[in-house]
């Protein structure tokens, strides 16, 4: 094992110095102009939301609109996280994305690797994963909430309604096909002769898989954890029919201020998911760092 | 040994899903063959194939389909352009590229509801900041109205939606395009191929299956729109903005058809399940193609 890692670490270091000399790119001006543009898009409703988060009541309903308050005020901060369950909704929020993250990442993994080296099942399983994702969540919620709330407890004793537990197993269901089909697709472009050598070395197939699979998958394994994460910290139609009370998540809380009957508590709004972003900033700088990583780790393959 | 092995590695996946899915899938399927009315009474008398028909008899059903589909091709049409070439811009480092990667991914944390409530902010006269944006670049006083005008209400739509999802198609097409070994390019280069060349012969049939991924899961999720319409625009005005998912949202909770409101998802389930096929065809086919 030790020694085919030792082996292609002088190629990867010969390669990196000729990186990319015949690869597409777009090119020169255009390329930062176009990037340019794109920050300007994303960013303008990121100000926005941000500037409405100090503003007063009165400056987010002046016509012309206030670009930035005179008086900045913190008011809305303290209001979304103390009086409209702002706290709790992004501790359970983080509880749960958290969970289902490795939920699906570790059992996504290892269900792709398989159906990736052995065929396991086929093409007929891969497409059942999919179809998971097929159907309109108006289908199931009912049945579900019925599930959580009444027969969970009459059939094995145990409450899911309005609990994180069950938010955790459901998001893990969800985010699954996402999970297996990134994962499937990495291991399935990886040549297997990596693995084979580490197996004639004396591995074993989990230590194959651990050990050599897993890092060279790392770009997609990063995306795929990411997506399962983001999946979990925006999910809202399940979250406000499963978890209202104890177990209500952030998307709950912001909806509420924002869509039903409060009305416009759109400067708390903005407050808690200004708050809410910190998570993001964290995994941004993860992701990339890794996705980086990921181009080094490429001329490992050859 | 590996006989093993591979069943024990799927299992865990499998059987999570099953235990979670079996109940209600099964109920909701029982559902679309009885009147589940909660307006009715607690009877749920057999009727057959009645909730399908309502649903097609039904004129904003049939409008809410095409609605859906033109929503949903032009959404990730855009995004897979934008996503696309935005990860060849970002693909090559440069000072700034660490910072701009952590704010793409911003809008991918932000709960769809709460990005149409922005939205909503954002366009809302008087006091939303549209009108004067426009007002800036295009002659004269500009008061559209553009939560309720009809082509605008429809960009509005679609630009939140291309807002928020164009950086999952830009991560998932960096994270490919990163994931291809140099070598291949070096062998490319040394065979005297031109970098267009190498686009076309390298890079698209190796990135193309992971494309295809994220353009399968964008139309899927796309297809099933609703939290944006919830929070934006409620369906309206009138039925205009109506998706086939708020159509059976409406159905389902404000009306309390369930069995019309399920009988209908299943409907789409099975329009979704065989476009996706034909989709992802190429990606179930058990050949390797040569790398």
């Amino acid at each position: 094992m030790t020694g085919v890692a030792g082996r292609s670490r002088p190629q990867a270091g010969g390669a990196s110095r000729v990186v990319g000399r015949g690869r597409f790119r777009i090119g020169g001006v255009v390329r930062f102009v176009f990037i340019g543009i794109y920050v300007g898009f994303l960013l303008l409703p990121l100000y926005w939301m941000a500037v409405t988060s100090i503003k007063s009541q009165d400056d987010q309903l002046a016509d012309p609109p206030v670009w930035f308050p005179g008086e900045p005020t913190t008011t809305n901060f303290a209001d979304a996280l103390n009086r409209f369950n702002g706290w709790k909704g992004l501790e359970n929020s983080l509880v749960v994305a958290v969970f289902t993250t490795v939920l699906a990442v570790a059992l996504g993994t290892a269900a792709a690797y398989s159906m990736a080296r052995f065929r396991t099942g086929g093409k007929h399983l891969a497409f059942w994963f999919l179809s998971q994702r097929l159907l309109p969540p108006i289908a199931v919620i009912i049945p579900v909430f019925l599930l959580y709330s009444r027969y969970s407890e009459e059939w094995f004793g145990f409450v899911l309604i309005d609990t994180r537990i069950g938010l955790i197993l459901l998001y893990t269901v969800f985010a699954l096909p996402f999970t297996v089909w990134m994962m499937y697709a990495y291991f399935r472009q990886m040549p297997a002769e990596l693995e084979e050598a580490a197996l004639v070395d004396g591995c074993s197939r989990l230590q194959a898989l651990t050990k050599i699979a897993w890092p060279l998958a790392a770009p997609g394994v990063v995306s795929a954890a990411a997506f399962a994460f983001i999946f979990s910290w925006t999910e809202f139609l399940f979250a406000q029919v499963l978890g209202r009370d104890e177990a209500v998540t952030a998307p709950v809380a912001l909806a509420g201020m924002i869509t039903f009957f409060q009305g416009n508590l759109y400067g708390q709004a903005s407050a808690l998911t200004v708050v809410s972003l910190v998570p993001a900033l964290l995994l941004g700088i993860l992701v990339q760092k890794h996705l980086v990583r990921g181009l080094t780790l490429g001329a490992v393959k050859g | 040994m590996d006989r093993h092995i591979r069943w024990l590695l799927v299992s865990p996946a499998v059987l999570i899903v099953v235990a979670l899915t079996i109940f209600p899938l099964a109920f909701s399927l029982w559902v679309t063959f009885v009147r589940y009315d909660f307006t009715l009474g607690p009877e749920h008398p057999w009727v057959g194939l009645d909730n399908f028909v309502e649903n097609w008899k039904d004129p904003v059903w049939r409008a809410s389909l095409w609605r859906t589909a033109w929503f949903s091709v032009s959404m990730v049409a855009i995004e897979l352009v934008l996503g696309t070439l935005l990860a060849l811009a970002m693909l090559r480092p440069f000072r700034a590229r660490r910072v701009l990667m952590t704010l793409f991914v911003i809008p991918l944390f932000i709960s769809p509801v709460v990005v149409g409530g922005f939205f909503d902010l954002f366009v809302r006269r008087p006091y939303g900041v549209a009108n004067q944006l426009a007002s800036w670049v295009w002659p004269g006083t500009v008061t559209i109205d553009f939560s309720n005008d009809s082509p605008w209400l429809y960009l509005v739509l679609i630009t939140a939606d291309v807002w928020q999802w164009t950086p999952f198609m830009f991560i998932i097409i960096l994270a490919g395009l990163s994931a291809i070994p140099d070598t291949l390019y070096e062998a490319a280069d040394l065979d005297g191929a031109k970098p267009r060349q190498s686009f076309f012969f390298v890079t698209l049939p190796l990135v193309l299956p992971v494309v295809l991924i994220a353009v399968t899961f964008r139309l899927i999720d796309s297809a099933k729109l609703f939290d944006i319409i919830f929070s934006l625009t409620r369906g309206g005005p009138g039925t205009d903005t109506y998706t086939t998912s708020y159509y059976l949202y409406q159905q389902g909770f404000e009306f309390f058809h369930l069995g019309q409101g399920t009988a209908g998802a299943w409907m789409f389930m099975i329009i979704l399940t065989v476009i996706s096929y034909w989709l992802v065809r190429r990606l179930l086919k058990p050949t390797e193609e040569a790398a």
